[in-house]
């Protein structure tokens, strides 16, 4: 789904003759920048099949993955429990909350219904529901790289034998946060970008979707797939540098490259081709370029940003990249670079020009983004044999934990400044340990980057010597300073922006601000799966760590509360005397055992997955008891939380898991003490982790998204 | 048309939220990036805003503010120069 067309033909027809889709914005009304180009879709969604009941973005990428599923003739009937999802999405529904913001400010009437499919991981959950998908779904924001980052986890996974197959890719729609940010950032080129072109004034942005349908090759040659590429490497790196600017020398760029042709075993020689991430910013493209100089040392295959043609499409450029990238190997064909003309003295690099025919066996995509945060892909032609690894079975310790918030909570009552009246909020409070934050981090940074990079350190201690990744979740980000930063925008009608609110409002932000302090330049990963947000970003720590690609793993989740989540929550009713809304952060650091002398504690099994509807408790059991060993469980944290359905559904599963383990399982819950958010199951890791050190037995920790997402950790001694 | 400085490093410190700084502790001289204040680009494009919302100028490409933002006199020169009458 781009603004060039719809489906891979008219993708490719747009993508060979270097046609621009950019055109001016329709979508909504910009007093400002209303006649700047933009990679706009300019067509009903609705009309041509998408769900009415979803965001903008969870459209796109509903029907990216439509078009996918039929392409590759699978379908999902029987075993969908071996398929599962993991898509790149970083504005998520923002457009449509916009629309619900926009009515509040100019109108004063509160309608809160487009703010229902707000979460990145709706668009997620849609697929799953509408195809059949029960195995893992996952949806990751880290703001330009999610979607290369998204292909590289549903390969692990499938690797690491938790799916057959994947449908993966990303998807984002255009949003008013997103255009007047990087307005205010000065990043967008008035003409419509030309990347690494000596003229070249900045981004232009896009919006779309695209899917890809992964799998095993047992499972390619079991149904007797068409093999259209291979995926034989992927690498992931961050900065460390600073929150929007890439490192000047490219440095993680380079990282992530070479981690990627490690990874598939190749040398730089073989790769034939980079679709390179060439935003049209003067600093990517000098940076992206030295990166690539050294990567290829100085023999730079040909390459070319195909971000004309399409807008920037954030989230999801990784992912439609990708396709050009599997189309290009499949037609033998180089894409052109439309908007070049001059070569720039300080890039020294010329680009493919002209659609070219050329023999092509791997080729390499590049995506990077805010923080730093870089993802790499390499695709090979479906006659190669790619070596890779599956992931290790390795043993893995908890070094240390931070928490701030809950455990120590006060409850507060917070002032409401729209219609709906006051609530009581399991509030942070004031952060008592900013004093160890600096004076810049005090002034620029969000109470949510704050809360990641003060539970980051409490779990860790910053050492040069290790290879650091980083893997923490949020539901909804810093909702503070993204709903300021919106609000401003729409009031002021797009003057006076707020540049330094902007970059906090990807979900990676804390992820990126804990690199920088951490000196963390391994993946860097912000899981955005509704309730399930910690155990995801378990996953994806652990994952490096039984890859090898990182000697400490620091993962965890964080949340906040800000006026709009507590009085939306409240006219729909969703707090009351027992569930009262909450925010938190914590961070764990993992290693691999034996690389911790007295760990707190083990984390022995981490699985996801979806549950099935109407919910099957038995079912469940079976599951859990097909993983674990129950024998050596004595207690089963659940996230109930008062909420009369969704605690029935947890107090059957531990009863049947009892009946299995033919001794009572002890049910208890967290919530009670640390309130209702999208991270509180990181609180509730934190609460099994000082069980199993009280009671040396294990714990299991069981958590279900309302959503249909659920999951296992084991927390062992 | 002069502008006053003390006015104007008053307005950097509001607009860049900085902490415990007063207008007599920045050098009207020493530079404002790089060094001292820990000042960095997000810094340079919340000046763009300050001179518009401020002092009416409008910045569209951060090169044309960027030896504007070498130091204080600098950028009082800058704001001297291009403040519509």
């Amino acid at each position: 789904m781009s603004a060039s067309g719809f489906g891979m033909e008219a993708v490719w027809r747009a993508v060979s003759s270097g046609s621009s889709g950019l055109k001016p914005l329709t979508l909504f009304q910009s007093p400002r920048y209303g006649q700047i180009l933009t990679g706009e879709i300019q067509c009903d969604l609705i009309a041509l099949g998408a769900p009415t009941r979803s965001s903008r973005s969870d459209k796109l990428g509903w029907l990216a993955a439509r078009e996918a599923i039929a392409h590759a003739k699978i379908n999902f009937q029987s075993g969908g429990e071996r398929a599962g999802i993991v898509l790149g999405t970083s504005v998520g529904g923002s457009y449509d909350s916009e629309i619900f913001l926009s009515t509040l400010i100019k109108r004063g009437k509160m309608r809160a219904r487009p703010t229902r499919f707000h979460e990145c991981v709706t668009t997620v959950d849609l697929i799953a529901d509408e195809f059949g998908l029960f195995g893992p779904s996952m949806a990751l924001a880290t703001a330009c790289s999610s979607s290369a980052l998204a292909i590289a986890l549903a390969a692990e996974m499938i690797l690491s034998g938790e799916a057959d197959v994947m449908l993966t890719g990303g998807a984002d729609s255009m949003s008013r946060m997103t255009w007047g940010g990087f307005h205010s950032l000065l990043l967008v080129d008035s003409a419509g970008c030309r990347p690494f072109d000596a003229t070249r004034g900045g981004m232009s942005l896009g919006e779309g979707a695209a899917v890809l349908v992964l799998e095993s090759e047992a499972s390619a040659q079991r149904r007797g797939a068409k093999i259209l590429a291979r995926l034989s490497g992927w690498g992931a790196s961050c900065d460390a540098y600073h929150a929007t600017s890439p490192h000047p020398q490219g440095a993680g760029a380079t990282a992530a490259m070479q981690s990627a042709l490690r990874r598939a075993g190749l040398e730089p020689t073989a790769i034939d081709y980079v679709n390179a991430h060439g935003t049209g910013t003067r600093d990517n493209d000098v940076a992206e370029a030295i990166a690539l100089k050294t990567v290829f040392h100085n023999r730079v295959p040909p390459f070319s940003s195909t971000k004309r043609i399409f807008g920037h499409a954030l989230a999801a450029s990784g992912a439609m990249e990708a396709v050009v990238c599997v189309e290009a190997l499949r037609r033998q064909e180089l894409p052109p670079n439309p908007g070049f003309s001059k070569c720039d003295p300080a890039i020294g690099l010329e680009p493919v020009i002209e659609l070219r025919h050329a023999p092509l066996t791997h080729v390499m995509s590049n995506s990077f983004g805010f923080g730093g945060n870089n993802g790499v892909l390499i695709f090979s032609k479906p006659e190669t044999s790619p070596q890779t690894r599956a992931p290790e079975k390795i043993q893995i310790a908890v070094g240390g934990i931070g928490v701030i918030g809950p455990g120590a909570v006060t409850i507060k009552e917070i002032g409401s400044p729209l219609p709906s009246g006051k609530g009581l909020v399991h509030s942070c409070g004031v952060l008592t340990d900013a004093a160890m934050l600096t004076p810049n981090q005090r002034r620029r940074l969000s109470r949510l980057q704050q809360m990641a990079l003060i539970t980051a350190r409490q779990s860790h201690a910053p050492d040069p010597s290790q290879r650091v990744a980083v893997a923490i979740g949020t539901g909804l980000g810093c909702l503070e300073d993204a709903g300021t930063f919106i609000e401003n925008l729409i009031s002021k009608d797009e003057r006076e922006p707020m540049p330094s609110r902007f970059p906090n409002s990807v979900h990676n932000s804390p992820t990126g601000q804990v690199a920088i302090d951490q000196a963390a330049r391994g993946m860097n990963s912000a899981p955005t799966v509704g309730e399930i947000t910690f155990e995801s970003a378990l996953w994806q720590g652990i994952c490096q760590l039984a890859t090898d690609e990182a000697d400490c793993a620091l993962v965890g989740a964080a949340d906040e509360v800000d006026k709009y989540l507590l009085s939306i929550g409240q006219r729909w009713g969703a707090w009351n005397e027992k569930i009262k809304p909450g925010e938190g952060a914590v961070v764990v650091s993992l290693a691999r055992a034996e690389k911790i002398s007295s760990p707190l504690a083990r984390v022995t099994i981490v699985r996801l997955g979806r549950y099935r509807k109407p919910f099957d408790a038995e079912r469940e059991a079976d599951w859990i008891a097909s993983i674990i060993d129950l024998a050596a469980i004595d207690v089963v944290l659940s996230g109930a939380k008062g909420f009369l359905k969704l605690d029935a559904m947890y107090e059957a599963v531990a009863a049947a898991l009892s009946k299995r383990a033919g001794r009572k399982l002890e049910h208890q819950t967290y919530k009670q003490q640390c309130g209702e958010f999208h991270a509180a199951s990181a609180f509730g890791f934190s609460v099994a982790v000082n069980l199993v050190r009280q009671r040396r037995r294990g714990v299991l920790l069981y958590t279900l998204s309302q959503r249909g997402g659920k999951a296992i950790c084991c927390v062992q001694p | 048309m002069q502008i006053s400085t003390h006015e104007l490093k008053s307005n950097i410190i509001e607009s860049l939220k900085l902490q415990d700084i007063t207008p007599e502790q920045i050098d009207d001289d020493a530079p404002l990036f790089g060094t001292g204040l820990g000042l960095d680009s997000i810094d340079a494009l919340e000046l763009v805003v300050m001179l518009e919302k401020d002092y009416g100028i409008v910045i569209k490409d951060i090169e044309e503010g960027r030896p504007a933002f070498r130091s204080v006199n600098t950028l009082a020169e800058f704001i001297a120069a291009k403040r519509p009458q």
